[in-house]
This record gives C-alpha cells, structure tokens and sequence, in this order.
C-alpha cells in the first residue's frame, strides 16, 4: 500500500478500535489542530484536518477537504502577514506567524500557524503541514499591555511636561527673587552712605562703614549661592577668597598683602550667612588693629576641611595680642560669639610669637 | 602739565536714592555728573551735544524701558561714550554686552564704584589701564582682548 493513501485509509479507523497506524491516529487525536495540504494537486488543497481543526474553526470535514486554507482569512486578516505564508510556500520552507483567522460562524480567532513542507525521499515536496493554535488571548493581552503602554506612555509625557514646566516657573521665580534681593542690598547701602555723609561725628560715621561692611559680606554670601547650580550648599573656601579681597579692597589699603590658601570645602548653606558675618568681623578686625597707623603688613588666610569640619585660620603679622584675652566688647565681638554658637563652631585665638592667629572650626555638614 | 578735565559723567538710573548715592561717589573719584536719566525717553531728550566720557546705565528702566536700548541709543548718539550697566541682573546682559564695554554688578560698594572708576579713566585717557583691574567691574569681552593682553603704549 502506497504511504499517502495512509491517511484515506486511517479516515475510516477509529482509534477505539486501536487498529491502524498509530501516528495517524495520534494526529487524529490530538488536541493541536492539524492540516494536511497536497501541492500537488490544483491550489493547493486541504486534504486532511484533525478533529480539534474541525472544533476550532466550527467547519465539518466535508467542508474542509479540497479548500485551500485561504478561507479562513477575513477582511482584518493581515495582508502582509497573508503574503508571508504565501511566499514560504512558494519557496518551500516553514514559517511561523500569527494570523488573524475566521470561524465558520464569522468570529474571530488569533491563529499562531506553523506551516512546514513534508519531503519525500528525493526532497521534493509531497505535503505541508500546518498547526494551528488558538492565541488570541495571547494576543489580545498583549495588545492590551501595548495600550497600557501607550496611555501610560502619554501620562508620564504630560507629567513630564508639567513638573518641566513647574521647574520653569520656579528657576523664574528664584531669578526675580535673586534679582530683588540685590535690589534691596544695593538700596540698604546707598540708605547707609548717604546718612553717613550727613553724620559730622567720626566715631559715628565709622560704626556706619562697619554696617555698610556687614551689608556688603551679606551680599558677597548671596551673590556666590546664587551663581552655583546647588542652593543647598556653600563652597567656604572661595567664599573667603572673596571676601578677604573685598573686605581689603573696602578698607582701601594698598599696603596690605593677601595670601589665600583656601580648598574647595562645601558647607550646608543655612550657615553660610552666619559664617560669612564672623569671618567679616574677624577680617575687619584684623585690619583695624593689626595694620592700624597706616602700618603695612601680611594677612593670611587659609580654608581646609579636617575630618568632618572646616577650618578657617586668619592670621596677620601685626603686634599681636602679647597674652592678653582677645577683646570681648563691641557689636563685632557679640557677633563672633553669638554666631559661632550658632553654627557650632569654636573659635580659638592661639599663643602666637608673632601677630594674631584666629582660627574658626565648624561642622561642614548640618 | 595742567590737570585733566574732570571725566563727564551720564548716569541712567530710575531709583532716585541710588541716583544719589552713585553721584556723590562720582563727584568723590574727583569726576563729574552731567547729567541723570531715568529712563530711555529722558536720555533721548539729551542735549544733543551732551558727550559724556562715561555712562552707568541700569539694565531695568522707567516707563518699562531697557538699559540695553539706552546703550544703543548711546552708541548712535555719542560714538565715543564709555558705557557701563549698572545691574542686578547681570544675565541680562547679552554675551557681548551689546556694544557696552563692561559691567558692575548690584550690590555695589563704595569702594567698587571708586576703584572701578579709576581704572576706567585710565583706560579713557591712557589705554590700556596701568592699575590692576579690580574685582568690581567685568569687562566686556572686546574690551578685556584690547585692555588686558596689550601692553601700556608709551608716548
């Protein structure tokens, strides 16, 4: 008996009887729909279906033998998806896709066909096989994920937009605040000098420059937070750079000599305002009293980070303390004290052989 | 040799207090103001023939006019006039500076204007500066290539 009258045969066995060839009655069987097509004959035709081929589509047998496998394609079926099988075929290999089918019944069922040529012992092409495999859940749950993507997708977009948007206003915000601020400090000092020239008393006259002074280190503090990208943080080092040369520069010494050695040392910015005031005091009073009578001298001023804190050290050349306590009178003084405490910080002023040596150290994290 | 004329001072300034308090410091450089603006329209109703040797100019004006239109109105009428912004906002001021040769920054201090208006005059009379620029006054960058990298010319 030739093997492709196998399947006519085993058409008319039932497996309960356990007769014929086992394979095809395993296919027969089977809950993996099946069909059998024949390119040899005109168009390709089905020439054996499964029973679970018969339960997923709703067609009967007699209505499936001798068709080509096209008519479960409909209107939504993929034309790209249609060429594809179309092509394997025409080229005789196998091909896996998903393919939108039609029940008899005119509903639809996504379809994950695997399709492969069966060849004969001289390699021509006696049969394609064909399983078929109902995935449209499958497919719909991810069609449904793809959407969820997609809306999810648009609100992140929009949320996106909006907090950019928040950030826009907020950096305005903080531009015009920055701009007032200046504004007003520039006002304050105009305020203060122009009462200091209606002021004939000279002691007066100086604790007005002192103020103009305080009035100016707050407005260095405010001008380097508001160049740096970070708000949060104050780099102290070049704060102090900065300061001792405008602080110098105001006292309008040209025989005064800096030298800065300062690092980068970042401290929490709510203490910038109360360090910034203590090392105004500090600077201007070394001024005032170690270079007093028009004596020249040098003023060095380092910033290091030791350990968990900064150091700031001020030292001037002038005649020093000779072992007495350093002064504890004047606003200046109350400063120093009242703001170190503040922002924990010590303040020490070591024997020195020569001049005055004030060192400051504070926390550098808040 | 007689003593140079007093450098001729325009200051465009809509806060009347630091109109003031910029003048005094102007009159105490040993320069002259010759005359206050607080606005675009006033600097244009300007004598004619005013031609300052310098101008602080303001960036935000009166009657919502800008310093950077003064400074173009400046550059039209008066070639030759040094133009300084004086301002608070200092990134409004365009890379180039529209044209201004510098900037000093708001706050100021009294010795800020002073030692910045030295320098200038220096730079006016005797170009480049012989002082050392000071840390108040920002250069505009055409200005800081002709100031800062030649040498003084002697004549």
């Amino acid at each position: 008996m030739k093997e492709q009258d196998d399947w006519h045969l085993t058409e008319a066995i039932t497996h309960a009887l356990g007769r014929g060839d086992p394979f095809a009655a395993a296919v027969r069987a089977t809950r993996m729909p099946m069909v059998i097509t024949d390119p040899a004959q005109p168009d390709n035709p089905i020439v054996f279906c499964n029973q679970a081929f018969q339960s997923l589509t709703g067609y009967a047998r007699e209505e499936v033998i001798g068709r080509n496998c096209r008519f479960l394609q409909g209107p939504d079926s993929d034309p790209a998806t249609v060429k594809a099988i179309g092509q394997a075929i025409a080229d005789g290999r196998d091909i896996a896709v998903d393919l939108l089918n039609y029940r008899k019944d005119g509903s639809t069922f996504w379809n994950a066909l695997y399709l492969s040529p069966v060849r004969n012992d001289d390699g021509s092409i006696q049969y394609f096989f064909a399983s078929q495999l109902d995935v449209t859940e499958r497919v719909e749950a991810q069609a449904t994920i793809t959407a969820q993507k997609e809306v999810i997708e648009r609100e992140v977009a929009l949320r996106t937009a909006d907090l950019k948007e928040a950030l826009e206003v907020k950096t305005l915000l903080l531009h015009e605040v920055d701009h007032r601020v200046k504004n007003n400090l520039t006002m304050i000092g105009s305020l203060l000098r122009l009462q200091a020239r209606s002021i004939a008393d000279p002691q007066i006259t100086e604790k007005l420059e002192n103020m103009l002074q305080r009035i100016d280190a707050l407005a260095t503090v405010h001008r380097r937070l508001y160049e740096s990208d970070d708000l949060s943080h104050f780099d102290v080092g070049a704060f102090a750079a900065n300061l001792v040369s405008d602080v110098v520069g105001a006292s309008g010494r040209t025989d005064l000599r800096v030298t800065c050695d300062v690092d980068h040392v970042e401290i929490p910015s709510e203490s910038a305002t109360a360090v910034g005031l203590v090392l105004n005091e500090i600077l201007t009073n070394a001024i005032k009293h170690a270079f007093s009578d028009g004596r020249a001298g040098t003023l060095d001023v380092s910033v290091k980070r030791i350990g968990d804190r900064a150091m700031i050290r001020i030292k001037d050349d002038g005649p020093g303390l000779g072992g007495a306590q350093p002064p504890s009178e004047g606003l200046g003084f109350v400063l120093i004290k009242r703001l170190s405490r503040q922002i924990g910080a010590s303040i020490d002023w070591p024997e020195q052989p020569l001049g005055t040596l004030v060192e400051l150290s504070f926390p550098v994290s808040g | 040799m007689p003593k140079a004329a007093p450098l001729q001072v325009l200051i465009v300034e809509d806060e009347a207090i630091l109109v003031m308090d910029l003048s005094m410091m102007v009159e105490d450089a040993g320069c002259m103001v010759v005359a206050e603006a607080p606005s675009l329209p006033s600097v244009a109703a300007l004598a004619k023939d005013l031609n300052p040797d310098l101008a602080f100019v303001d960036v935000q004006l009166a009657e919502g006019s800008s310093g950077l239109e003064v400074s173009t109105l400046i550059q039209q009428r008066w070639p030759d006039t040094f133009i300084v912004f004086v301002t608070a906002n200092s990134k409004s001021v365009p890379a180039d500076f529209g044209g201004a040769q510098g900037v000093i920054p708001k706050p100021f201090s009294r010795n800020g204007i002073i030692s910045a208006l030295r320098y200038i005059e220096q730079g006016i009379r005797h170009p480049p500066p012989a002082e050392p620029m000071p840390p108040s006054f920002t250069p505009a960058p055409a200005l800081a290539a002709q100031w800062t990298s030649s040498t003084p010319v002697h004549r």
